[in-house]
């Protein structure tokens, strides 16, 4: 938690304290929201349960200030069409650009360092349109912008990374749900692969490891976690329209440890099945106890 | 006043042709959505040895109907007023330094050679016009070569001065740098092989204006062979008036080396119709017009050159097909070809190595050969995937290909063809020879129902501990040979998994699996 966070917390606390609760429902609603590690909206369209899953953990504004550079990093690794399950949806990530343009931020950044080529993954994926409709500066990935930072994890020591996301105020992390054959699982925590360059295949080597050591280093403000359409089979890629199942469902949360642990339920297996999240939470990164988190469940 | 209208002209087809080859280029979406390939759809000497060398006609070159009649009617001015390597031969010829000497070089008869020969053996099937004519060529040496070099000078420069990071000029260059982008700049730089000698053999033809003005159109240019062929009966015609006093102003500012001092001996088929003796004529004898009545005389290229020549296209198409790449079973491992290719016959008779397909591949993957296809198939695609890869949804080669020597494939229709089978080198491969997890080619494998599968060993490592490691495996009946998995195999230089040509769909006898 930084400064700025813990003196809101402190002034709506001592706020609270001084007022009868139920006399003011808004600083009602923003105690409670304060609470929730997790937000789980359901419903259509995406756009709408995206909004209530972020509203569900106070609004935007509890996370991004005015006048923030704030880095959007969705998935766009593959040259797939939205129903295919390969990439965020496009819709989440515009929902996402919005509310952060109306929280007050200065600049929406997007990108990420697609597998597949870089034009096609935009252009097919339909991020890109849709980011740059809702205001966002979509960029593709400058080669130039990688410098190599000193990660200093367990198992990365140092790798090139892309500047862009450390020269930001906020980072806001926009993964989808997707099966994968080495991790089994492709969350929030491996979506950081997309800001790795070099030889970036490698990290399968130590791939659970590396990917906890990433999302130790890079600190985002919030995971929001695209699980509207997710891939049961076949993944990270897909292309399977079989392999696609529609969940229509957002899951947003501070703690990215968390977020995953939620992520895996949805197929059908247990937090501490996934190699990331129990690295995650051995390390105090977050935590994995879904039983004993705050989990608003909003459906629209 | 006439010569300027034909330099606007020039101008304008140039910036066309310009434009069309920077639109060469994926945006991400599923069609190019721009006619780049109509110039060589209207190059007859393309349209006429294809014809020939496949023996049927493939209907877009009929837009070469246009140029023939054209220079039916009205003589050479495709050489004189379109032609983008014309133009580009006329501005290096700027550079000449201006001799008033008599001397000039008489090889007008080379050029029909040339074209005698890529006719006669393209007759017998032997289709090599792609190799000299000016808009493949033009093309071919742009994207292979030039481009490249210019996107990797401007890149260089623009990258400098981001690296000094200067608080204002790098802004102001990272702006400019960005419009540049937008516009002439490729996305991202391209390599190819043999760019070197690409490059000098096009810089080379270009220098050659050195020596004399225009001395490719003059001397070597089949297609201005053809279209002076062409030429000989055109209505528009060059007629000197009594008020000529043989100054020779005409003769050396003729581009076509017509010997237009002499009159009535004027080679009407030399002539590009380029206006310049018209306008300069200090006496104003000079007028070409509809007269009606017929001009000049015909080059004589000579009866035994014609005979040689055709002798020689004869016995290239035995001598280039004695290969043993020829024999059947014999594949070339390494010749993958562009999904949608034909079979490597009629590939041949077809591709007129004009250098499309390499240009807009979007991963870089597709390279010109040397001699991988024997030296009748020089410089025609092959797909490397060290370099890159084929993209599974991407069809913009057969978009691109002008003689549909790679047909234009639906998505569908090419997720089902196959160029070639991926297998694995377990000796290399981490996961099997160094107890080291991996699966990157499983991950990155496009097909919707994975090529690729794996199983889970227990093997012992250095330390005689026991880990677990998925093992990959290849399905050769799922696996298309994109290559994918050998551009993004970790093992770089000599990959854990390469593919191969074996199993291509468009082949009869390179087959491996029991259907």
């Amino acid at each position: 938690m930084n400064r700025r966070d813990f003196l809101k917390s402190a002034m709506i606390g001592g706020a609270a304290l001084t007022v009868p609760m139920g006399l003011d429902p808004i600083l009602t609603a923003l105690v409670a929201a304060e609470k929730t590690d997790l937000a789980v909206a359901s419903g259509t369209p995406p756009d709408k349960i995206t909004r209530a899953a972020i509203d569900a953990l106070g609004g935007m504004k509890r996370f991004v200030s005015r006048g923030d550079v704030v880095v959007v990093k969705p998935n766009i690794g593959w040259d797939r069409t939205p129903e295919y399950a390969a990439n965020t949806n496009p819709d989440v990530v515009a929902a996402v650009v919005r509310l952060c343009l109306e929280a007050g931020a200065k600049t929406v950044k997007v990108f990420d360092h697609p597998v597949s080529n870089p034009r096609r993954a935009y252009k097919q994926s339909g991020i890109a349109d849709a980011a740059a409709a809702a205001g966002a500066a979509v960029s593709f990935i400058d080669d130039r912008k990688f410098k190599d930072m000193q990660i200093n994890g367990h198992s990365l020591k140092s790798w090139p990374l892309y500047t862009e996301v450390f020269e930001a105020d906020k980072v806001i992390n926009v993964p989808i749900a997707k099966t994968h054959g080495l991790s089994k699982l492709t969350l929030g925590m491996k979506n950081w692969m997309g800001v790795m360059g070099g030889s970036r295949g490698r990290i399968h080597q130590r791939v659970n490891e590396s990917i906890v050591d990433l999302a130790i280093f890079i600190k985002p403000v919030l995971t929001i976690l695209d699980a509207v359409r997710i891939l049961t089979d076949n993944g990270p890629q897909g292309g399977n329209l079989t392999d696609v199942k529609q969940l229509n469902m957002v899951i947003a949360g501070t703690d990215a440890v968390a977020v995953d642990a939620f992520g895996a339920t949805l197929f059908g297996m247990k937090p501490a099945e996934l190699g990331c999240v129990r690295i995650g939470h051995q390390l105090k990164l977050g935590s994995m106890d879904l039983e004993k988190m705050k989990i608003k469940r909003i459906t629209v | 006043m006439l010569k300027n209208i034909r330099r606007l002209s020039q101008a304008f087809f140039l910036l066309i042709f310009l434009w069309l080859f920077l639109l060469t280029e994926s945006r991400g979406e599923n069609e190019l959505g721009y006619p780049v390939k109509v110039f060589l759809e209207a190059d007859p000497l393309i349209f006429i040895t294809t014809t020939l060398s496949t023996r049927a006609l493939y209907t877009p070159f009929l837009l070469s109907l246009l140029i023939i009649i054209a220079t039916a009617v009205l003589g050479r001015v495709f050489c004189g007023w379109v032609c983008p390597l014309g133009t580009l031969h006329n501005m290096a010829g700027t550079l000449k330094k201006k001799s008033l000497s008599k001397k000039s070089y008489n090889l007008y008869h080379w050029k029909y050679i040339i074209l005698i020969f890529l006719l006669v053996s393209s007759a017998f099937t032997l289709q090599l016009s792609g190799i000299l004519d000016p808009l493949a060529l033009l093309i071919r040496s742009l994207s292979l070569s030039i481009y490249p070099l210019f996107q990797y000078a401007t890149a260089g420069v623009f990258d400098a001065v981001y690296a000094w990071h200067l608080p204002v000029i790098t802004d102001f260059s990272e702006f400019i740098y960005g419009m540049l982008k937008k516009t002439v700049l490729s996305f991202h730089q391209p390599y190819f092989n043999q760019a070197v000698f690409t490059g000098l053999l096009f810089l080379g033809i270009l220098a050659l204006n050195l020596l004399e003005q225009r001395f490719w159109c003059k001397f070597l240019c089949p297609l201005g062979a053809l279209l002076g062929l062409f030429s000989r009966y055109a209505i528009l015609n060059r007629s000197v008036s009594e008020g000529c006093d043989g100054c020779g102003v005409c003769r050396r500012s003729c581009q076509g080396g017509a010997a237009p001092d002499k009159k009535d001996k004027w080679l009407k088929s030399e002539c590009m119709a380029c206006m310049n003796c018209d306008d300069l004529c200090p006496r104003n004898a000079v007028r070409f017009g509809f007269s009606g009545k017929p001009a000049g005389v015909a080059l004589d290229i000579g009866k035994r050159r014609v005979i040689g020549s055709m002798i020689a296209g004869l016995i290239a198409v035995p001598l280039l097909r004695i290969s043993p790449l020829k024999k059947a079973g014999a594949a070339e491992p390494r010749l993958i070809r562009p999904p949608g290719s034909l079979d490597e016959k009629a590939f041949l008779q077809r591709c007129i190595k004009c250098g499309e397909c390499m240009k807009v591949c979007i991963t870089g993957g597709l390279q010109p050969t040397l001699l991988e296809a024997d030296l009748e198939g020089i410089w025609s695609p092959v797909l490397v995937p060290r370099i890159g890869y084929c993209e599974y949804r991407c069809t913009l080669c057969g978009q691109v290909c002008p003689t549909a020597a790679i047909r234009k494939l639906s998505v569908e229709e090419k997720a089902s063809i196959r160029i070639g089978l991926a297998m694995i080198d377990k000796g290399r491969c981490l996961p099997f020879a160094h107890s080291t997890p991996c699966i990157v080619c499983e991950e990155v494998c496009p097909t919707p129902k994975k090529a690729i599968w794996f199983e889970e060993v227990r093997v012992r490592n250095r330390n005689d501990k026991t880990v677990t490691v998925k093992q990959p495996h290849v399905d050769l009946e799922l696996c298309v040979g994109c290559g994918i998995c050998e551009t993004k195999c970790p093992v770089l230089g000599l990959p854990a998994i390469t593919v191969t040509s074996i199993g291509e769909s468009r082949s009869k006898d390179n087959q491996l699996l029991l259907p």
